[in-house]
């Protein structure tokens, strides 16, 4: 490849070079307005591909070469004496094994220009605390770029863009993937490299359709640590069986026939399975390029060496059988190409690079520390080391450093994420759609859609994640098969939902909610319901209540308009509440369970159970019909466990029914709150679908319309105040050059005039000013001289207050004729230098400085 | 009665008579409908919660003593004298006796359970005869004629006391009343119906040093006691107290009368001391056993008791739902039998409905049976297992007290040994220094000596054998109690399921004939 030249000074030879940036290799003569008018379609056909074009962030604007700074479109000295080093091995290499393919070293960049791969790796740290793990690092990379195929998948590319020119064009082979990760991770302090070898075809393709959904993985159940029950010393025995033993031996044998007969038809419908999804052989296993990313042991506390694919961003470990050979491996520093045998893929691979042997070095001693770490020579003495090392740092050829800038990564691109925003990945029976935060206008985050067949054509369930909405909804899950959605909200909403699960959003149907009973004043858990029945769950309440059921009776046809009929409440048979045990009182006095049949006009109590005992006490009683009829015993019937225990009394009877009827009243009154509570909950679900908005943090002042004019405003007073102060700075010429009708320009006799005219102006106003004080020295002097002639003239006459009043008068006048003294005094000896300095200031002004010297 | 009831009422005054507290209690009793059955059903004075006497001029506490179950007492406004006619009502939470004549505090002890307490506006001079009141959170005593501001200290022992009234007294006029108050009662929050604030208190804590030298000494004397004696109870669980020690050897010599003078033979107090180290030796071993063995034996009932525990709720349980099922079913069934009207059906019914009663009871009573078989098995293990703990304890403990007489036995023939050649030195005058006047009391011929030694040594013996025997007959009777407990309980528990299952059955088959009789008439 010949270099191409190293100045561009017209503008149409940039475009040129953008063009072959672009097209690979295209020569062409066209001139600057025919490619811009190219480049003007291109953005245009890109504009009607995009999906929802109002909705997707515009992609990303082609990057333009010509603006490149000069490392990438030149080779320093260092970097063609590398690339001589590189060329000399290379041939060495081929020469040497012949029947190996030949090595990616030098690929030629984004401008055109031969480049060592090492250097195209920059290690940078990015101010991102995500990206400074490698599971940050392979997530961000695999989501913000998209994979160009190699073409053809089994050759090396012939060129290889620098990380930043990927950055911006969001696009890219394995390889830039590669670099652009291993310098992400070498910047975090992990000890990477990139890895040129061969893999899988799904795995060169980022065909992920073979494997199951991350989101789909069972959560990580927590261990059940089945506390073992220590086996105790005493067990009983269990109740003798009487059944016979053969026919349980029998049935025990039918039992595990049938188990048998099962399993082996789920192997062989399993089988069947797999044998349905295997792939079709690959014609070309073993050939496919790749290139990857290898992270050694060591640093960063990783325990253990193992192998990222950039392009899912999946971590495997360096005996995955998915990777079937490797030619080379480079970091920042060096260069090492693989003397192993990979018949067998990479299992048996070792990742000691300073054994030569193994792993065929490119630069002799460079820096690389498993090398340092490897050597001995530290156990030779000490003048033998200095002379060697002295030896060696004169002959070791350091890599020289990276030609590309430094890598940076803006807070849109991390945020939006996506190239264009979005992003579907197809999995084994499931895609995933993801999308950057505010984006969708539903605040769609995730969209994961599983399904029944491996075409996915029927789609099993929907389940949508969301952010930042207003009404708190995280996720929204949907089966297809029976409608039935499941929504999942976070803490913050009335009524303190938590979890709604239903199939429509009409009251008085099927549908579950669940609450966060801990804000709840009725420590209400969750709420079941079903046309006839609803059931409702509390947790901790201080009254011990914990289940409340309410069984409706059939719906009597209503003949009334619809309207209407959505006001008539649903008739109640009966309410069964039960209690925990409140161990304040005593087991037969604690109420387990209060049943009210309301159809029926009873209300039965049913106590907690003693100790010892298995029968609970009961009452029943039956609501009096007529309230003036006095209370009479037949209403009431009770079953004591103890027959010792005296029989209740009347009045205890009584009072105890009174009690339960005030009960039964609150129980329906919350029983109407919780049916209206639901309603009102659906309404505003309705509401909240058909006009979501999406919360803004405060502190987002990109999307904040409030926060954004608050430092706009702040911007533009700061810029009022510039101009204030700039105001406020006098020009002392002002006036003289009013006088002279504001020339825009001076005459040379001009400006002597001005600055004679302003010196004079200046001396004639010192004078003035020490007239001035003059005048007041003599006018407080001649005052104090009649004063005095005053007082000697009348001293015998005057009373003792007019005297005192003279002398407070002459002190006075006195201090003030001292104060004006001084003044004059320090104005004598600063006139001076106030003259001097406007002299001064008058030579350094700019207006005037070229005609006074 | 009469004539003084009517000398009383000319002087304006009353007693306390049936009248006035039957209309008391109906007045204060339940109203309108509730009082109507209230009174059709009898009104029972033991049964009163409340009662307020007020205002009635009443001269003395009389005719109380019926009202046992009374909480709530107000006498307050009244020219009582002299508390009295108390004694009965220990279940009294509060007691309202201001507004009298009262001139001294008395005849409260039976009141343990009091907690409010009013006596305000009388006559009395000192705070006293209150020490029963354990559980007193406020206490009035404001316009009395209390005068001794030291008598707060009494006060002190009420440990849960909140709230103190003493205003209006001649004490108020002390300078430091309040602090003195609150220092000496830090767990007061309010005092004179005010709340005791941060200032005053931080003065009382550091103008008044309440606790003096003596009274800390003691509480810390008595922390250690706690402990010793926790200690102690848990040696005593383990049957081997005072077996950390000298203490078996102490007591051995300490009865002997012998033992003064042989202990001043030449050779003896080194022999003694030997002795002694070896004795205590094995009563140290004796007590870490016994202290290993009661962890064991511990363990042992723990594990027993939890598996009867389990083995019962689990049986209870299971029973419980079958008559949770029985009863729910039952109700249904009754309230169908209940239309019916046709008697043969009803009868068919009814036999029927009786046949599953009897099923109901033979599964309950099944269950019941299995428990208790089950219950026996694991108690006899136990009991096995138990006594041969204590088995093996008793016989390892009654080697090491072999070992004791063995000792013992070395040690008298040693000292027999030593009097008599001491004797014999003497015979042959080759004693050179002067021999104590006992000495020589002893040492008068060779008969006197062996007897002194085997005096001593038969003191000894007993006191080995007492100690061996203590331990053995307590840790025999602790295993019989524990076992008869066990039993006992056991038999409580299926009594009283047994009673619960046949008034259950007996209780549905009554339901059942009753469903049966309108029909027949």
């Amino acid at each position: 490849m010949e270099m191409l030249p190293e100045v561009e000074p017209e503008l149409e030879e940039a475009e040129l070079q953008e063009e072959e940036a672009e097209q690979e290799e295209e020569e062409g003569g066209e001139d600057g307005g025919l490619s811009e008018l190219r480049e003007l379609e291109e953005t245009l056909a890109k504009v009607q591909i995009a999906p929802s074009a109002a909705q997707l962030l515009d992609p990303k604007a082609e990057a333009d070469s010509s603006k490149l700074p000069v490392s990438y479109r030149e080779n320093s000295a260092k970097e063609k004496l590398l690339q001589t080093m590189a060329d000399n091995f290379n041939c060495q290499y081929s020469y040497l094994y012949p029947d190996r393919t030949p090595l990616l070293l030098c690929p030629l960049n984004e401008c055109g220009v031969q480049k060592f791969v090492s250097t195209t790796l920059r290690p940078t740290l990015l101010p991102y605390p995500e990206i400074y793990h490698w599971q940050g690092c392979a997530s961000f990379i695999s989501d913000f770029l998209s994979l160009q195929p190699l073409d053809p998948p089994v050759d090396l590319p012939k060129k290889l863009c620098s990380p930043t020119w990927t950055l911006r064009t969001q696009k890219g082979t394995c390889f830039e993937f590669s670099t652009l990760l291993c310098s992400l991770l070498l910047g975090a302090g992990y000890n990477a490299y990139c890895v040129s070898g061969y893999a899988m075809k799904e795995m060169c393709l980022l065909n992920q359709n073979r494997q199951e959904c991350p989101l789909l993985k069972p959560q990580v159940k927590k261990a059940v640590v089945q506390q073992k029950e220590e086996k105790t010393k005493y067990t009983v025995k269990p109740p003798h069986d009487l059944y016979s033993r053969f026919e349980k031996r029998q049935e025990q044998k039918r039992q595990e026939e049938a188990r048998v007969a099962l399993l082996s038809q789920q192997q062989e419908a399993q089988r069947l399975q797999e044998e349905r999804e295997r792939p079709p052989p690959d014609p070309l296993l073993g050939l496919r390029v790749h290139c990857w990313v290898l992270v050694l042991s060591g640093n960063r506390e990783v325990p253990e060496n193992f192998f990222i694919d950039p392009l899912a961003g999946q971590s495997y470990p360096t005996t995955s059988e998915k990777f079937l050979g490797i030619e080379s491996i480079w970091n920042h520093q060096n260069y090492w190409v693989n003397m192993q045998d990979c018949r067998f893929g990479c299992t048996e691979m070792t990742f000691d690079l300073g054994n030569p042997v193994k792993w065929e070095y490119l630069l002799r001693g460079s820096t690389s520390h498993n090398i340092l770490l490897n050597s001995d020579t530290k156990t030779q003495n000490d003048q033998e080391d200095e002379e060697e090392e002295d030896e060696e740092t004169e002959e070791v050829f350091e890599m020289p450093p990276s030609w590309v800038s430094r890598i940076h990564i803006s807070q849109e691109d991390m945020e939006s994420r996506y190239p264009g925003g979005t992003k579907l990945i197809q999995y084994r029976q499931a895609t995933v759609e993801k999308f950057a935060p505010y984006l969708m206008k539903d605040g769609l985050i995730t969209r994961l859609t599983t399904y029944n067949d491996l075409d996915c054509t029927h789609p099993n369930t929907v389940t949508e994640w969301y952010k930042h909405r207003h009404d708190h909804l995280d996720e929204r899950e949907l089966e297809k098969a029976t409608g039935l959605t499941t929504e999942h909200f976070r803490p913050g909403r009335s009524y303190a939902l938590k979890c709604h699960r239903y199939v429509t959003l009409i009251p008085e149907t099927e549908r579950q909610m669940d609450f966060y009973s801990r804000f709840r004043v009725d420590d209400l858990a969750s709420r079941v319901e079903t046309p006839s029945e609803m059931t409702e769950t509390f947790e901790n309440r201080p009254d011990f209540l914990y289940h409340r059921q309410v069984v409706y009776d059939k719906q009597v046809l209503s003949f009334e308009p619809a309207e209407n009929a959505k006001q008539v409440r649903r008739p109640i048979k009966k309410v069964v509440e039960k209690f925990h045990r409140d161990h304040s009182k005593a087991a037969s006095e604690d109420v387990a369970k209060r049943v009210f049949l309301l159809s029926e006009d009873q209300i039965q109590v049913t106590y907690h159970l003693e100790e010892d005992r298995s029968i609970p006490a009961w009452r029943n009683f039956i609501k009096p019909r007529d309230w003036q009829n006095t209370f009479t015993p037949q209403l009431a019937s009770s079953f004591q466990v103890d027959p010792r225990d005296e029989p209740d009394k009347e009045l205890f009877l009584y009072e105890a029914l009174m009690a339960l009827m005030a009960e039964e009243k609150n129980v329906l009154t919350g029983i109407q709150d919780s049916e209206e509570e639901v309603r009102a909950i659906l309404d505003a679900r309705q509401q909240e679908e058909s006009g979501i908005t999406l919360q803004i943090s405060i502190y987002d002042t990109a999307r904040n319309e409030k926060a954004r004019m608050y430092i706009e405003e702040l911007k533009r007073l700061a810029e009022e105040e510039l101009l204030n102060k700039e105001e406020k700075e006098l020009d002392i010429l002002a006036p003289f050059l009013a006088k002279l009708g504001n020339p825009a320009s001076l005459t040379r006799e001009q400006v002597q005039q001005l600055v004679a005219d302003c010196l004079a102006e200046m001396k004639q106003r010192l004078v003035d000013r020490a007239n001035l004080i003059q005048a007041r020295f003599e006018k407080e002097t001649q005052e104090l001289q009649q004063k005095q002639q005053w007082y000697q003239k009348n001293q015998l006459t005057m009373t003792q207050e007019d005297e005192d009043a003279y002398l407070a008068y002459c002190s006075d006048a006195m201090f003030r004729i001292h104060v004006v003294k001084l003044r004059l005094n320090r104005h004598k000896d600063k006139a001076p230098q106030m003259y001097l300095a406007l002299r001064d200031k008058l030579r350094r002004d700019p207006r005037l400085i070229q005609h006074l010297w | 009665m009469d004539k003084m009831s009517m000398w009383y009422d000319r002087m304006g005054h009353c007693v306390i008579n049936e009248e006035m507290l039957r209309k008391a209690v109906e007045e204060q009793g339940p109203q309108g409908r509730a009082g109507r059955i209230a009174k059709e059903g009898g009104i029972q004075y033991d049964e009163v919660i409340q009662l307020r006497l007020e205002y009635k001029k009443i001269l003395q506490i009389d005719h109380l003593w019926e009202f046992t179950s009374l909480t709530k007492l107000q006498l307050n406004n009244n020219s009582i004298e002299k508390i009295q006619g108390l004694e009965k009502l220990t279940n009294l939470l509060w007691l309202d006796l201001s507004f009298n004549k009262i001139k001294m505090i008395e005849g409260l002890e039976a009141l343990v359970k009091l907690q409010t307490l009013s006596l305000s506006n009388n006559q009395i001079p000192a705070i006293e005869k209150m020490d029963t009141l354990e559980h007193l959170e406020i206490l009035s005593l404001g316009e009395n004629v209390i005068s001794q501001i030291d008598n707060v200290i009494y006060l002190r022992r009420f440990k849960n006391l909140r709230s103190l009234n003493l205003a209006r007294n001649p004490i108020c006029q002390e300078t430091n009343y309040k602090i003195f108050v609150v220092a000496y009662l830090p767990d007061l929050v309010y005092l004179d119906f005010r709340l005791v604030d941060e200032q005053t208190r931080e003065r009382a804590l550091t103008e008044i040093n309440v606790m003096t030298d003596n009274e800390l000494k003691e509480k810390r004397a008595m922390e250690a006691q706690k402990i010793t004696e926790q200690e102690l109870q848990l040696h005593k669980d383990a049957f081997v107290e005072y077996l950390n020690g000298p203490q078996l050897f102490d007591s051995m010599f300490a009865d002997d009368a012998e033992e003064s003078r042989l202990a001043s033979l030449p050779g003896v107090p080194k022999l003694l001391e030997t002795y002694q180290t070896e004795l205590v030796a094995l009563c140290m071993q004796i007590f870490e056993t016994g202290l290993i063995q009661h962890a064991e034996r511990k363990n042992e009932g723990d594990s027993f008791f939890t598996c009867c525990r389990e083995a019962v709720s689990d049986n209870q349980q299971r029973a419980a739902q079958i008559v949770t099922d029985f009863e729910e079913s039952r109700r249904q069934v009754m309230a169908e039998m209940q239309k019916i009207t046709d008697p043969e059906l009803l009868e068919a019914q009814r036999d029927n409905y009786s046949e599953k009663i009897s099923q109901l009871s033979d599964t309950l009573m099944t269950l019941e049976l299995q428990l208790v078989d089950q219950l026996e098995d694991v108690f006899k293990e136990f009991e096995r297992n138990i006594s041969d703990m204590v088995g093996a304890f008793i016989e390892n403990v009654q080697g090491i007290f072999a070992q004791c007489r063995e000792l013992e036995k070395h040690y008298h023939e040693k000292l027999q040994e030593i009097a008599l050649a001491t004797l014999e030195k003497m015979a042959r005058n080759e004693l050179e220094e002067d021999m104590p006047e006992d000495m020589h009391l002893l040492l008068v011929d060779k008969d006197t000596v062996v007897k002194a030694v085997s005096a001593s040594h038969d003191t000894h013996q007993l006191k080995i054998d007492n100690r061996e025997d203590e331990l053995m007959t307590r840790i025999n009777s602790w295993m019989s109690a524990m076992m008869k407990s066990v039993q006992d309980e056991e038999v409580t528990r299926n009594r009283k399921r047994i009673s619960e299952i046949r008034n259950y059955l007996e209780y549905v088959r009554n339901q059942l004939d009753e469903i049966i009789l309108p029909e027949q008439q």
